[in-house]
Parts: structure tokens; sequence; C-alpha cells
């Protein structure tokens, strides 16, 4: 977040920065991790398409945390 | 003498361990179920704000009196610490008096949380903080209909800055942040603090008597300390009231900049 906004404004977005990264994650795996599960269902994949979703939303939540919030 | 008090308190002992169900509170009017305790602190606490500001403002000096400095402060400290700071200084101004009511209310109402005989703050229920995270959130998602119509906002809202092939991982995780995580976890953050808070008090307050009433000698000397956390307890408390009061107005105002805002 550093140089985007004026200094004085830090701890405000850094309240905000920090619970939507949480926010991302979250949603990322439970999104993910849901449609992994009905895949899992569908297929009769035991688990393993649940476990694919929620590493893959828990990896697309981190590319929209860096490109949104890191340097 | 001691053995008598004890007994008197063996007597009245307080239901120990608290839970849930402290936190439903039967009506106060067998009539109404709805007018409880909570009902009363909330029209008490809207009652409280509005008269504050009537009567500090009702004759306005030059140089403020003491109640006015205080409620002139108050207000500009959204005014300028949030408002102004996050949405931006032109378009800060119209949102301030709605940020410095939520950020007043949730102020008195935490508060509550610790004053003896309210003792518990009404956002310690969860419909209450639901009930102002779903305003926060009405509030976000017209403005930015408003401002970029109806396709344009939700554009904006589900697609990241990101190339082609990613979309379809990213758009679905957008989507929920900005329209189920974000009002959810809201709500969730101030109910989740009082709620936790009110129990510890309980723990440590109601606690105190169990150990005091405790047939063992040993057991009784340690109740002091419970009463000792409570105490810390209160205090902590107060921070966090504050605390929350402030983050959830800082996150409302945040969700209305980033849906003026022309791109992420």
């Amino acid at each position: 977040m550093a140089g985007e906004r004026p200094p004085k404004d830090s701890w405000s977005s850094g309240i905000n920065t920090g619970w939507a990264v949480v926010g991302y994650l979250i949603a990322g795996m439970a999104v993910w991790g849901f449609l992994g599960w009905l895949v899992d269902r569908w297929l009769h994949l035991g688990g393993i398409g649940m476990g694919i979703g929620v590493v893959l939303g828990a990896a697309g939540a981190i590319y929209l945390i860096v490109r949104r919030f890191g340097a | 003498m001691v053995s008598g008090q004890v007994s008197l308190l063996a007597d009245a002992r307080p239901p120990f361990p608290p839970g849930v169900g402290d936190f439903f509170l039967p009506g106060i009017a067998g009539a109404y179920p709805w007018l409880t305790k909570f009902t009363l602190m909330v029209w008490f606490a809207v009652a409280l704000i509005i008269l504050f500001f009537l009567v500090s403002y009702r004759k306005p000096q030059l140089v403020p009196t003491k109640s006015q400095w205080l409620a002139e402060s108050m207000y500009g400290f959204i005014r300028d610490g949030v408002a102004k700071e996050v949405i931006g200084a032109r378009d800060g101004l119209r949102f301030a008096p709605y940020l410095a009511s939520l950020f007043l209310f949730l102020l008195v109402t935490n508060v509550f949380g610790i004053i003896p005989f309210l003792q518990i703050s009404p956002n310690a229920h969860i419909a209450f903080p639901a009930t102002l995270a779903i305003l926060s959130y009405i509030l976000y998602l017209a403005v930015g209909v408003r401002k970029h119509g109806l396709v344009g906002y939700f554009k904006l809202a589900a697609i990241p800055p990101a190339p082609g092939y990613l979309l379809p991982l990213l758009i679905p995780i957008e989507l929920v942040q900005n329209f189920i995580t974000r009002p959810v976890t809201l709500a969730l953050r101030l109910f989740a603090n009082m709620f936790a808070g009110h129990l510890l008090l309980l723990v440590f307050t109601l606690g105190g008597f169990v150990l005091a009433t405790s047939s063992s000698g040993l057991i009784k000397t340690f109740s002091p300390f419970s009463f000792l956390m409570a105490i810390v307890i209160t205090l902590f408390e107060l921070f966090v009231a504050a605390l929350q009061a402030y983050v959830f107005t800082i996150l409302t105002a945040s969700y209305v900049e980033s849906s003026l805002a022309e791109s992420h």
C-alpha cells in the first residue's frame, strides 16, 4: 500500500487492507472450495475435487491481493 | 457472620457457566416480546445523542462552550478523519453526516456494555449489527449504481485487473468478496467482539461468585483474582468498544470510496 496514499492515511488504510486481504482469502477458498465440492459430489472423487478447489481459490485470492495491495 | 454471607451467596447462586441463552433477553412487558432491554437501550442511545447535539448547538457561539466544543470535535473527527480522509475531500463531505451518526450510535451502544445496570451492548445481539451492516451495504451499492450505472457498477465490482485467461478464476472470488463477504464480515466483526466481551465479563464476574461459594478453602482464595480480571476486562472492553465503532465507520467509508472509484 506504500506510496499509493499520503502517509497520514496509513492507519485507516491499514485496517482496510487487512480486512480486505482476509476477505479475499475467505471468499476465494469458499467459492472454489464449494465448486470443487460440487464436482466431487458429481464425479465421486472422494475429496480430491474440493481440495483442488480450495487450493485454486486460495491461489486466485493471493493473486488478487498482490495485484491490489502489493507494492 | 462470614458463613452466613456465604450461604446467602450460595442460595442466590448465579447461573454458571454463562451461555448463549444470556443474550436472548426476555420481553419486559409480557404482551410485547419485542420490547426487551435492548429495545429500550437503542431508544435511549438515540435520545441521548439527539439531546446532546440539540443542547450543545442550541446557542452556537463563535468561541464554543465546553459541550459545543465536544460536539464539534466529535463531528469534526469523523468528517476530517474518516469522511474526507478515506472518501476524498470532494465527495467525503456528503457522507460525513451518515458516518458521524453511525459512529456515535455505535460508540454509545458499545459503551453500554460496561455501564453499570445496562451491562450489555445491543450489538452483542446479531440483529443490531446486521441491520447496521445492511444499511451500509445498501448505501455503497446505491452510491456505486448512481455513479456508474447498473451495468457499469457491476462490471467494476466483478472484473478485477487481470489478464483474460485468469478471469474465470477471479470473477467469482471478486463477486463473493464484494457482495457477500463484505457486509457479512462487517456485521460479524462487531457482533463477535461485543458478544465475546460480554461473555468474558460474565465468566469472570460470575466465576468470582462461584469460586467464593466453593466448599474448598483453597479455591475460595482465587475468587479475588477472578474479580480483578473482571475489572481489567471492563477497561479493555472500553477500548474495544471505541475501536470497533471506529473500524465499522472506517470500513463503511472505504466501501463507499471503492464504489465511487473510477476503476480499481
